[in-house]
């Protein structure tokens, strides 16, 4: 049996089959990015000012990316030119133009690959925020493995229904050693115990456990509904034969299954545990032992907690979602506790006034009072002409004020990306020199920020916001097309001699309709990039 | 497409020079947005910003659909397709952005009132 | 017309399907005749789950102080059962967001666009298969994957997904936090299955675009389809064009799931007491925008197929033309278009905003236009007709009417006043169930009572096809009409215990004591000697019903098993003396279906044309008169010209 139209075009339609699919596909991926444009554009139309986190505005905040988005636009654009040259090199019967192009194309994605590998891990692991319960918000850098909570377990408590209980998650590197006790049948009942040392054994005895504890429960709501059962059917007899106050009837008993469960560890076992895992942390008295550290499963760890402190070097302050008239006595400034931070701050946003008054003045007309909302209960930016440097940092707006003025930025450079390195080596001395909040180093601020004002901390990861979630969900799922595309091409240049030698016509079809994926995934990057980085 | 010869060597110039003018359009892009030659106003995202910005992607992505993907030289179905995709895409970013902006009611108050919530 | 010398080529498939294994033929098949009958019995399969899902559903809403009675020893269910053994909420919870899930993705749609869209499709435009039989296979697996996921989620501790099938953040974020493993909770699996079954149904769609654009046989232009394949070609369009913002708010709520984003999380969430620790900032109402975008052509993709169905069942059991085709052509076409910008309409209550609702409120009063010419043509095709009352036509003919009540109870909820009051009532579950079930499904059995001797060569009996029909149209309306009085009344939706909260309302007298219904209602045990009824009341005539209905549904799959193997054989390959071209077929069709072929002469419809010699005239007959030769390439042209869209 022969599908017509594969290669040929039908002639009322004037397509083959593959082609017309191809459209249709691309229809439906036009709607499925413009879905997630869509989303993007709501959310980022629909920020209530001053309460929800605010979107960073344009080129200012992304302004060590932008380069890197630059050049992959030019190597999409430079990838899709090669793929129509490799689909004309196949018309023209050329298979050997037709590969060399095609691999091109496919280095070129790779090369675009590459490139946001790079961004992905910067923005990941180099970038931190913390937003402080008061709404004020720290940008920079972070010293400790700041999500993870030290904690030095004794025992632990844990519920045998559901799933494995979430420290066990926790622990890496070698399992400790441990003795479960367990009670069967009911409380009061028998306790049992089990010495484990390996994360397979507790598995094993959890599900093993569980399971038993499961067919208790079982048998004992069974028992207990005959129980009703049969009272319910002696009140009847009784009531027929006009005895019921003469007998005695027996009251069902509740089922009582134990099912809880707990593990005495032989010797406290230091463990991370992970921020988003867990729910709360309550501390006992100094060398009680008693600190407790509840997972969001019910899971209870006993024991001593560790110093949980965020060591961080902030870069920016920013005070949009603090009042006005609150901004003076921010959190912010006690946690970092440095005079000429606050100063400097204030210095600069005065100066965003300064310009915005310019601005209307020279207009003639009142500052909006919108705008005055941006300024001053939302520093949304602040335009930085003092320290004109470079190509880049030219005309770049400042988003956040620095805290230490400009000049610290200057002095460093960027003070992200390319120095990764040197910072991990500055927390060793941070983490040496402990109770040096404000370790002197040069311009750089270090402190300490206690868990509990806390009220968000997060990389530039999806977690961060809008801004970063529809970042990283849209150019991911672009860098996934981008993969699938470059495979496709990729089998054409290899195992294409096939069915070149077979039907040249046939294979410059598939080149044609992989081709026009290949475009319409360099057409979503042309309007991401402007979405993504310089809007 | 596939023509006569001279015809074929007519059609790699045109793509040569849409590929020459893509990379003219991704700079003059990233010169507006690092170079704020328009940017007069108010700092961050400015409505002209946003016009010149998705206008030059604009450009951009019609020369790569129009000629690099042949909708230039396309069947009736594929264009017909095309525009039902593109009023339903208009649809569900237009419908969905109304529902902010809502001529008859007033968002402002509920906003202040959360803000107050927020800001208690 | 097909291009055998285009592509010499291609050899692949030749004639080798005869010595092919048996996993082959019948598991990783590319023929879309098998895929639509893999696609049928699993969507029969997951039905009949759903059923059951919905049947414990009833018992706690009509006993909710009593033990669910059988299943309640059984471990797994205790697990959920309180001590007592009845339904807790959470299992309440799961079962109904399960129940709707399960009913639409993964029974109605499958059976309506995968089952018969697969099977009838490429049979009706005289092609050899789908255009392209291995991405066939691959949406059909794609579908299996979805749905296994789905059906395996039962079974992870958390349970499956509890959110109701709608979804809605930040419920759907929120649930289930508890559990250390977040991606192995229900809630998770679900997105996860959703995006497997929203792939399949894009191949699946674009498959069915591409067949009917480009393998019509040799004469068979725009206007001689059958209504059926403009339907599906409708279907086709919306789920290829809807589905993706859908898969668009999976992936969202995925990331809000798994990654901590807050796509659909607003600032200042608390769970439980505690902050949300997410950053904030999303909108909820995003995420029902992206939703009811699909949502809303999915009740279309749900009810097309069984309309298209009928109309293929009814002409051709009452020997007359489908009244209208053209009007119904161009219908369909104003509703597939219409269905894209109605989706706010289920939105109302979500403080949207007037402007916008009473735009949606209009067009949603406007797709009720064509939705009424779809109807009132099958209706007076009907008419005058001498009627062969065969249980296919049984199940098509009461298609009418529910289908009527079902899209007249729309309108109320159309007009945002009157919504404000029914909202998230029984009144909206009376409304789409009586589309659906009493709809849909009727439609889909007609489908198989009628195309089953096709496949099979054999007839489904009669006598059990009757013995399905009555019952199941009673038990039907015995369901789902007392839904409408009780939402009128005010009772929510989502109440698992039947309304007891509702005390109040639930006092309302339907019947009072010494009135023949509450007479009937005393005999039958539902209320006490000498009471009155109440409103209340009904959940038990309800939920009887229901659990009759399951009992009804025995002969079918009695007569779909044995009828296959003991059935009377038929004759012909046409056997109801149709006119379309699957007919012309071999029975069963072969892989490749036509041994010869087909070309179309006429028109889809052509029953009891006067002055031919039989009361039908097919498709792929050549008749006497020269009209009836098949257009030649020039004048198919300028038809399709003129009749696409
Ligand atoms: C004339 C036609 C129709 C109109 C005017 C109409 C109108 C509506 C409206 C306004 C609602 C929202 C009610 C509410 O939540 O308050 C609704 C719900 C619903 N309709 Fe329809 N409808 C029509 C036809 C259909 C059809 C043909 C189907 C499907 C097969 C259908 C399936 C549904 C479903 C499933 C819901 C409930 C969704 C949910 O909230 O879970 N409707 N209808
Ligand atoms: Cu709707």
């Amino acid at each position: 049996m022969e599908i017509p139209y594969e290669v040929t075009p039908r002639r009322d339609t004037g397509l083959y089959n593959a082609k017309l699919a191809v459209w249709l596909f691309l229809a439906s991926e036009v709607m499925l990015f413009g879905g997630l444009f869509s989303a993007y554009v709501f959310l980022r139309v629909g920020v209530i000012d001053g309460v929800d986190v605010p979107w960073p505005w344009g080129i200012n905040v992304h302004k060590t990316f932008v380069l890197i988005g630059f050049i992959n636009t030019l190597v999409l654009i430079l990838s899709s030119v090669l793929v129509v040259f490799s689909w004309v090199a196949l018309k023209e019967r050329n298979f050997a133009k037709f590969r060399a192009l095609m691999l091109c194309t496919v280095a070129c994605a790779a090369i675009f690959m590459g490139f946001k590998t790079v961004e992905y891990r910067s923005k990941l692991m180099r970038h931190f925020d913390i937003r402080l319960t008061d709404g004020s918000m720290m940008e920079g850098t972070i010293f400790n493995k700041s999500f993870d909570i030290p904690f030095s377990v004794e025992s632990a408590e844990f519920n045998l229904i559901g799933s494995s209980p979430g420290f066990i998650f926790d622990i890496d590197g070698e399992f400790p050693e441990m003795t479960v006790a367990w009670t069967v049948g009911g409380s009061g009942g028998k306790e049992e115990t089990q010495v484990i040392s390996s994360k397979r054994d507790f598995n094993k005895w959890f599900v093993r456990t569980r399971t038993a504890m499961t067919k208790e429960l079982s048998d004992e709501r069974k028992r207990y509904r005959g129980e009703i059962k049969a009272k319910e059917k002696a009140v009847f007899a009784a009531e027929e034969a006009g005895t019921l106050d003469a007998v005695e009837l027996k009251e069902p008993v509740m089922p009582d299954v134990v099912t809880k469960a707990v593990a005495k560890l032989t010797k406290p076992y230091d463990l991370t545990a992970r921020r988003t895992r867990v729910g709360k942390i309550f501390r006992g008295e100094e060398g009680a032992h008693n600190d407790t550290l509840t997972y969001a499963d019910g899971c209870k760890l006993i024991g001593v907690g560790g110093d949980d402190r965020v060591i961080f070097e902030p870069h920016y302050v920013d005070m949009q979602l603090v009042p006005l008239h609150k901004q003076k006595d921010s959190m912010v400034w006690d946690v970092i506790g440095d005079k000429h931070a606050k100063e400097a701050w204030y210095k600069n946003r005065d100066h965003a006034y300064e310009e915005m008054e310019g601005y209307y003045a020279k207009k003639d007309a009142e500052i909006p009072e919108k705008m005055l909302r941006g300024y001053f209960i939302n520093i949304q930016s602040i335009h930085d002409k003092e320290h004109k440097k470079g190509f880049m940092e030219e005309f770049i707006y400042e988003f956040k004020a620095g805290i230490e003025g400009t000049a610290y930025h200057h002095e460093d450079g960027h003070h992200d990306d390319h120095h990764g390195d040197k910072h991990d080596d500055h927390a060793k001395e941070v983490g040496g020199a402990k109770d040096d909040a404000h370790g002197d180093h040069g311009h750089h601020v270090v402190i300490k920020v206690p868990r509990d004002k806390i009220k968000f901390l997060n990389s530039h990861g999806p977690r961060a916001g809008n801004y970063y979630a529809t970042y990283f969900t849209i150019t991911a799922l672009h860098g996934l097309h981008v993969i699938g595309g470059a495979l496709v091409l990729l089998y054409f240049a290899v195992f294409g001699k096939r069915l070149y030698r077979k039907n040249p016509e046939h294979l410059a079809n598939r080149v044609e309709v992989g081709g026009l994926f290949w475009h319409f995934v360099d057409l979503v990057w042309i309007f991401l990039f402007p979405l993504m980085y310089l809007l | 497409m596939a023509g006569s010869p001279e015809e074929m060597a007519k059609h790699k110039r045109l793509y040569l020079i849409v590929g020459i003018w893509l990379g003219v359009f991704s700079c003059v892009a990233i010169s507006l947005g690092v170079f704020p030659i328009l940017d007069v106003g108010p700092p961050g995202a400015t409505w002209e910003d946003i016009v010149i910005g998705l206008g030059v992607s604009g450009i951009k992505a019609g020369l790569v659909s129009w000629i690099y993907m042949h909708l230039n030289h396309e069947k009736g179905l594929v264009y017909k397709t095309l525009v039902f995709t593109i009023i339903f895409f208009a649809a569900l970013m237009g419908l969905t952005l109304f529902t902010l902006f809502d001529p008859i009611k007033e968002s402002y108050p509920t906003i202040q009132t959360l803000r107050g919530l927020l800001t208690r | 017309m097909s291009e055998t010398a285009a592509h010499p080529h291609d050899d692949v498939h030749d004639d080798h399907h005869h010595e092919e294994p048996f996993w082959k033929k019948y598991v990783f098949t590319c023929d879309h005749k098998v895929i639509g009958i893999q696609y049928g019995f699993t969507a029969l399969l997951f039905l009949a789950f759903g059923f059951f899902l919905m049947m414990v559903m009833r018992w706690s809403i009509a006993y909710p102080d009593r033990a669910v009675p059988i299943l309640s020893d059984w471990p797994w269910f205790q697990a959920w059962l309180d001590n007592e053994g009845r339904v807790t909420g959470d299992l309440y919870n799961m079962f109904g967001a399960m129940h709707g899930t399960i009913m639409v993705f993964l029974g109605v749609v499958p059976l309506a666009f995968g089952a018969f869209g697969n099977y009838v499709t490429p049979l009706q435009i005289g092609a050899p298969d789908m255009a392209f039989p291995r991405l066939n296979m691959a949406s059909f697996w794609c579908f299996l994957i979805g749905g296994v996921l789905m059906f395996v989620s039962f079974f992870l501790p958390s349970g499956a997904a509890k959110a109701g099938w709608t979804n809605y953040s930040p419920l759907a974020t929120t649930t289930d936090l508890g559990f250390s493993s977040l991606f192995w909770t229900g809630q998770t699996q679900w997105l996860l299955g959703m995006v497997f079954l929203i792939s399949s149904s894009l191949l699946g769609s674009a498959n069915v675009i591409a067949t009917v654009i480009n393998l019509r046989c040799k004469g068979m232009t725009w206007m001689r389809m059958p209504f059926f394949v403009w339907a599906m070609l409708v279907t086709a369009f919306l789920l290829l064009l809807a589905f993706p913002p859908l898969e668009v708010a999976a992936i969202m709520q995925l990331m809000d799931r798994l990654a901590g984003t807050s796509f659909f999380v607003p600032t200042g969430l608390n769970v439980g007491g505690m902050a949300f620790d997410a950053a904030g900032g999303g909108s909820p109402l995003l995420y029902q925008h992206l939703f009811w975008f699909l949502a809303h052509p999915e009740v279309y993709v749900l009810i097309l197929p069984a309309i298209a169905i009928v109309s293929e069942i009814l002409p051709c059991n009452t020997r007359k033309p489908l009244w209208g085709y053209k009007s119904m052509v161009y219908a369909v076409m104003a509703l597939g278009f219409l269905a894209f910008i109605v989706w706010a309409h289920h939105m109302y209550m979500t403080g949207m905003g007037p402007a916008i609702s009473t735009f949606f409120q209009a067009t949603t009063v406007l797709i009720s236009v064509p939705s009424v010419i779809l109807i009132t043509s099958l209706l007076i095709s009907m008419w005058g007709g001498s009627i062969r009352f065969n249980p296919a036509m049984l199940f098509a003919t009461a298609f009418i009417p529910m289908f009527g009540i079902g899209g007249l109870t729309g309108l109320p909820l159309a007009f945002n006043l009157t919504d404000l009051h029914l909202h998230d009532t029984y009144y909206v579950i009376g409304h789409f169930h009586y589309v659906v079930a009493p709809g849909t499904i009727f439609g889909l059995f007609a489908g198989i009572y009628h195309w089953f001797p096709k496949h099979t060569g054999r007839q489904m009996s009669s006598f059990l096809g009757h013995l399905h029909f009555w019952p199941s149209l009673i038990c039907m309306n015995g369901i789902f009409a007392p839904m409408f009085l009780q939402g009128m009344q005010g009772f929510h939706r989502r109440a698992f215990d039947g309304g007891a909260a509702y005390e109040q309302i639930s006092s309302r007298i339907l019947a009072e004591d010494g009135t023949f219904v509450a007479t009937i209602f005393q005999k039958l045990n539902f209320v006490a000697e000498g009471a009155n009824v109440m409103m209340i009341d009904l959940n038990q005539v309800t939920s009887t019903f229901a659990w009759l209905l399951a009992v009804f549904q025995v002969p079918f799959v009695i007569n779909l098993f044995m009828s296959a193997y003991t059935g009377k054989k038929v004759t012909s390959d046409n056997p109801w003396d149709a006119t379309t071209i699957e007919w012309a077929t071999p029975t069963p069709p072969p892989h490749g279906n036509f041994t010869e072929e087909p070309v179309a002469y006429r028109g889809p419809y052509e029953y009891s044309v006067p002055g031919a010699d039989k009361d039908f005239s097919p498709q792929f007959e050549k008749g006497e008169d020269g009209d009836d030769s098949p257009d030649t390439e020039e004048s198919e042209k300028s038809v399709s010209a003129k009749s696409d869209h």
